[in-house]
């Protein structure tokens, strides 16, 4: 049941603040584009790549974590009835910082620079400490607890997780801290960040959101109850089998048969969510369900080529081999089903605003755009082509990438531009009607 | 007399904007089941701010109904109580 119960404009944080994290997400989007269209297929090279670490952050940082802080500041208070503390500062302050930050470090990947990495590692820190602090007693005052915001919760502590082995990785490739096996470090950090902090907190919503927005039945009782508690400890589990082998107790089969049994969560996962797409009691495709398709088959593509690298290690060591699965994970899963949820979310935010205010002010001649009028259907769904096109070209980048790299760094630009167009679009109607409102209201 | 709206098979927001659009036609004397498959937190407080009351109950082949009727209509009011 969504509990809703708490949803006023009282609690709510002022929209600007989950705004300008969805704003900003697309810039990011549009500087990975230039950035491989720069570097042509040298991006390409190898996992290890000054290029390809940067890509990867400012895709994961710039544009993932950015939506998905900004969503969750909004959505605490909306599914947890449990508002982030102090919203105001700790939204600038987080916002800023995680922009600035995410800048500096891939500005220090493709320069190799120390004092960079400690500028970016510092506002990195800040930003995301700001926001972990903040959302952790948020979440700690939940009254009324749900599947959602135990996903909520297992996925913050993997952020954290993620950030104290991003920080050690960082000063260990530029030599600030000795470090060995930083191959092993890097899975961890990347394993945390990807099916921690994404996969879970994506799982937890979708709880909510793809029941609420696509009318398809519930998930399973048993999935909602167990599946981000059993993967959070599974990946918990994955860590110290993976700190035995860097000290030297066991070989790297050992946390390798492990993942074996824990990522499966993740298909489980993927493969319910498309089964009860499937049986949704109003067969009407929108943007934001084409999106979710995409990536929850990118999901489980993605874990298709992960177990083909378990059978065959002479692929897995092959250099393409990181950048596919990769590519597949992020730019083929989460991408798509946080650009699919902020279809959903902008329009719904826009709308609740302008219809708290309409009610205050008792303005109702005033007619407020329906949900779907803040954001255009052909508009989004070019956006949706676009993208998929900006995929492909990167999916086959990974094998000819001479031929490929600089067309998929075009699309992703054209995707980007599209995307913030239509939701900057969205949140000028929201200006409009409220100035609107407003006026009338005062006369 | 009974009105009756079905939004089962809406997404958000759209039953709450269909609702809240019957209830600026609803007479005194006249109620609205809605006909829903959640519990419309969000739809109480607007209802209660523009002058109806109301009655979410668990039940229905959707999942929720919720009546609506102008405040202090105990005409109604009775009517809805009698609803088995």
């Amino acid at each position: 049941m969504l509990s809703t119960a708490h949803l006023s404009l009282e609690q709510a944080p002022p929209i600007s603040i989950p705004f300008r994290f969805f704003l900003t997400a697309p810039l990011f989007g549009i500087v990975s584009g230039l950035l491989l269209i720069w570097a042509g297929e040298a991006a390409m090279v190898s996992r290890w790549s000054p290029l390809v670490l940067s890509l990867t952050h400012l895709v994961t940082l710039g544009f993932l974590t950015m939506v998905m802080c900004g969503a969750m500041m909004q959505m605490l208070p909306v599914l947890a009835g449990s508002p982030v503390p102090g919203i105001g500062p700790v939204g600038a302050v987080s916002h800023l910082a995680l922009s600035l930050g995410t800048g500096a470090l891939a500005y220090a990947f493709i320069q190799g620079s120390a004092g960079w990495v400690k500028l970016a590692l510092l506002l990195l820190g800040i930003g995301l400490g700001v926001f972990a602090i903040a959302a952790g007693l948020a979440l700690a005052r939940v009254k009324l607890s749900s599947p959602t915001v135990t996903g909520m919760r297992w996925s913050l502590a993997s952020l954290v997780i993620t950030v104290a082995l991003g920080m050690l990785l960082s000063m260990g490739f530029f030599g600030i801290v000795a470090l060995n096996n930083l191959p092993s470090y890097t899975d961890l950090h990347l394993g945390w960040g990807l099916l921690g902090w994404m996969g879970l907190l994506l799982i937890g919503v979708s709880y909510q959101v793809v029941p609420m927005f696509q009318i398809t039945p519930e998930y399973p009782r048993i999935m909602r109850d167990h599946l981000t508690g059993s993967l959070f400890f599974g990946l918990a589990g994955w860590f110290l089998l993976e700190i035995g082998v860097i000290r030297g107790y066991w070989s790297s089969l050992v946390p390798g048969c492990w993942m074996l049994l824990v990522t499966a969560g993740f298909p489980l996962f993927a493969g319910t969510t498309l089964h009860i797409q499937r049986l949704r009691k109003r067969q009407v495709s929108d943007v934001t369900l084409i999106f979710w398709r995409v990536g929850l088959i990118g999901i489980l593509f993605g874990y298709l080529v992960w177990l083909i690298g378990r059978a065959l290690p002479e692929a897995a060591t092959a250099p393409w081999y990181p950048l596919l699965l990769g590519t597949l994970l992020l730019f083929g899963g989460a991408f798509p089903l946080v650009n699919g949820m902020l279809y959903k979310i902008v329009p719904f935010l826009s709308w609740f605003h302008l219809q708290n205010r309409q009610l205050a002010l008792g303005a109702f001649h005033v007619k407020l755009p329906h949900m779907k009028g803040f954001i255009g259907d052909r508009e989004a769904r070019l956006q949706f082509y676009l993208y998929l096109a900006a995929l492909f070209l990167a999916l086959a980048a990974v094998f000819r990438p001479a031929l490929f790299t600089r067309p998929a760094g075009a699309f992703l630009v054209l995707t980007s531009l599209m995307l913030g167009y239509n939701l900057l679009r969205a949140m000028m109607r929201y200006r409009n009607t409220k100035v609107l409102l407003n006026q009338t209201g005062s006369h | 007399m009974e009105h009756i709206l079905d939004v089962s098979m809406l997404e958000p927001c759209e039953p709450l904007e269909l609702t809240l659009s019957a209830t600026r036609d609803l007479s005194v004397g006249d109620y609205l089941k809605v006909v829903h498959r959640r519990e419309p937190h969000p739809l109480f407080p607007l209802l209660e701010k523009t002058g109806f009351s109301w009655l979410c109950r668990p039940g229905g082949e959707a999942g929720f109904e919720i009546f609506i009727w102008h405040r202090g209509d105990t005409a109604v009011e009775d009517d809805i109580a009698k609803i088995p």
